[in-house]
């Protein structure tokens, strides 16, 4: 409550669009989000093709999500994203192998492998928060770009854990060859960590993640411990990271260092989470899904130009952080307040 | 930051820091630690190694140098990190292989010895104007609106800007040129030198002279020109520079010109050992900002002594703990020195990453 009076827009809300609320849904965000759940139900999306389109729209959407925790709220760049994504997949892989090639066959479950690799990415996260966050946030930029070549270059060269460059083949999470069940397994973690981080940036905690991002000395003179609150938001971030990297490691079922931890892909999520927007969250899952169908449409129609789609994404992510650093999400918020104004005239309000 | 505030009690009457972008180095017991490990270092690389390893270690330190020197002057003048550096290093490879093989191939037929000693500089010249002009089109085109536009959250807000930039270039090449490795074996086809028991080719040699002679010329032209003295004053203070009537607008263009076409310059004299592809910039990248987090942001005059301390940690790394843990070491490093000296060896000089 405290923060919806502060930011003085207090709502009097009722029964379930109350409860949508707490969770961070706005009554048309949770229609959209049914949608996209009976979805896999309606013909020309229910083919195992277009499926995997989707869950591949949901993975990204989650991790713009867990990016955009740190991009957008204390305006820190965790460079190293996809570094951090590859050692949860890497550590959930390797839990899970049982091939006497490799120096652990532990054949752990991927359900509980996925847990362990996200603690480890959230401890690596931490770690890394711990000695760069007490600086300003170019270094915590570059440091994480730094770690995450690193991670890169141990998953090349651990021959006997990781296989190099050859990469893993881990267990599939389900034995199933339909795609549906996965859909709706990615989907629940991209709403959970949704919702994770929708309350914790509800919170007093988000209060300050916001005034870290934009001031931190003004936020350190008012009583803010920039390192905690930053440590924090970064430790969950990557702990996020970790969690997605497990479904990706069980769902691809391969799992190769260039794949998965290069830096490439970091600016891909990045590109993502800008274009949706800075600082709302929900702006990331916007974009993803149009995106991913988008691109797929763009390779399947021009097979000659590869890359062209990365091109796109850079481009547009030029356009917006320069004309237009609100974003997706930004433009929806404007238009949504356009609307009620609209109509309040209509009604003859003022 | 804490040490920063107590050192504010006790001088209450604080001086400005002078920001010098290429200054007389201060050295600080850090600083001196790592002078003296390096030397160390190489030392043994060289009882150890052979010379033949300090001698490459010193080529490849002037290259570093040169690239960080690059992106230390766009960072310490327009508080711009500069993530698309790799980029003019690989529009610089590019324009010196596409300049400098027809040339070749003109010369195997006509037989030509002043075209054989001549054509490589062609190249070198053709890639340092096209990084310049890249360097151009991409502050008018990208940094100018933005300045316009907005300062705040400057230094991150560029950065991200430098990525996209990055991910465009690289991927635009790809795209246009594809994705072939294109390379030369070498420049000079003569015989390799033999100095101090060492084989050193000749494309080695001219690399690590046009490293030390575009610093240089970018240290003359810093400290002994009008245009020089007016691109430190922008770096000391923007809105100062502004009021004494310095073209605020045409130095910021001309130092990203001028940064990129020194990577670019970098990208030509190393084609005989970095083939030209589209991705071939990030292992320089990676090193010149190695380079410049060890020295401290900004910090020009460190930059290029940090190129040298680089390579030689390098070098170290090849010879004792073995070419796989070249990715990780680095790491470790900058970990330690941002635990001790966070702001660099030498200490950074840019104000803007301080204040935001």
């Amino acid at each position: 409550m405290k923060i919806t009076e502060l930011a003085g827009r207090k709502r009097k809300m009722t029964g379930i669009t109350n409860i949508l609320q707490r969770v961070g849904f706005s009554p048309s965000g949770f229609i959209l989000l049914v949608v996209l759940a009976v979805l896999p139900f309606i013909p020309p999306f229910s083919s195992e093709f277009i499926l995997r389109w989707l869950i591949f729209g949901a993975f990204l959407a989650a991790q713009a999500v867990a990016f955009d925790l740190t991009a957008g709220y204390i305006n820190v760049v965790n460079f190293g994203f996809a570094a951090i994504l590859g050692l949860g997949a890497y550590t959930s892989a390797i839990l899970a192998n049982t091939s006497p090639y490799l120096i652990v066959q532990t054949g752990l479950t991927p359900w509980i492998g996925m847990f362990i690799g996200a603690i480890v990415a959230g401890f690596v996260g931490f770690i890394l928060g711990f000695l760069t966050l007490r600086l300003r946030g170019l270094y915590a930029a570059i440091m994480a770009w730094f770690v995450g070549i690193a991670i890169l270059g141990l998953a090349r060269n651990l021959i006997k854990l990781t296989r190099g460059s050859l990469g893993l083949s881990p267990p599939s999470l389900l034995e199933t060859s339909s795609n549906r069940p996965y859909f709706y397994i990615i989907l629940t973690m991209m709403v959970a960590i949704y919702i994770i981080c929708k309350i914790v940036t509800r919170s007093h905690y988000g209060l300050a993640f916001r005034a870290l991002g934009q001031n931190i000395d003004a936020a350190r003179a008012s009583g803010i411990n920039p390192t905690k609150y930053r440590v924090f938001n970064f430790t969950l971030s990557c702990f996020c990271a970790g969690l997605l990297g497990g479904f990706y490691a069980h769902y691809f079922v391969s799992l190769t260092p260039q794949a998965v931890m290069h830096t490439s892909k970091t600016v891909e999520v990045l590109a993502i989470a800008f274009i949706g927007g800075r600082g709302f969250l929900w702006g990331g899952i916007l974009t993803a899904f149009p995106f991913v169908f988008f691109i797929e449409y763009l390779r399947s129609a021009l097979p000659g130009l590869p890359g062209l789609h990365l091109v796109i994404y850079g481009v547009l992510m030029v356009l917006v952080m320069i004309y237009y650093p609100k974003g997706l999400a930004g433009f929806v918020v404007w238009a949504r307040e356009k609307i009620k104004i609209y109509k309040e005239e209509k009604n003859g309000g003022f | 930051m804490a040490e920063r505030i107590n050192s504010n009690d006790k001088t209450k009457t604080r001086k400005p820091a002078k920001k010098r972008v290429f200054g007389k180095l201060k050295t600080r017991t850090s600083a001196w630690v790592v002078i003296a490990v390096t030397i160390g270092l190489a030392i043994v690389i060289g009882k150890v190694g052979g010379v033949a390893q300090v001698v490459n270690a010193v080529v490849s330190g002037g290259m570093w140098a040169l690239l960080a020197v690059g992106l230390a002057l766009i960072l310490g003048v327009m508080n711009i990190p500069n993530f698309s550096h790799g980029e003019s290093f690989m529009v610089g490879a590019y324009v010196a292989y596409f300049v400098f093989s027809p040339l070749y191939k003109y010369n195997l037929v006509s037989g030509s010895k002043f075209l054989f000693i001549v054509g490589p500089f062609i190249g070198f010249i053709a890639a340092a104007l096209a990084g310049f002009i890249l360097g151009i089109i991409i502050e008018r085109l990208i940094f100018s609106p933005l300045r316009k536009r907005t300062r705040e959250r400057w230094v991150m807000n560029a950065f991200l800007l430098t990525v996209g930039i990055s991910f465009i270039l690289t991927n635009g090449t790809n795209l246009v040129i594809g994705p072939n490795f294109r390379g030369i074996p070498r420049y000079w086809d003569v015989a390799p030198f033999s100095f101090l028991g060492v084989r050193l080719t000749v494309d080695r040699i001219v690399a690590f002279t046009i490293a030390v002679v575009s610093i240089a010329v970018l240290w003359f032209f810093l400290r002994r020109t009008k245009t020089g003295r007016a691109i430190r004053a922008v770096s000391q203070d923007e809105s100062g520079a502004d009021m004494v009537g310095i073209n605020i607008q045409f130095i910021h263009t001309l130092t990203f010109g001028l940064g990129t076409s020194m990577a670019s310059v970098a990208g030509a004299c190393l084609l005989f050992m970095f083939q030209a592809y589209p991705t071939v910039g990030l292992k320089p990248l990676y090193f010149a900002w190695y380079v410049v987090m060890l020295v401290g942001l900004g910090n020009v005059s460190g930059a290029i002594v940090g190129g040298f301390i680089v390579a030689f940690l390098q070098a170290g790394t090849q010879q004792f703990i073995g070419v796989a843990w070249e990715e990780v070491v680095p790491t470790i490093v900058m970990m330690l020195v941002l635990i001790v000296a966070p702001s660099g060896i030498f200490g950074s000089e840019v104000k803007g990453i301080q204040e935001q």
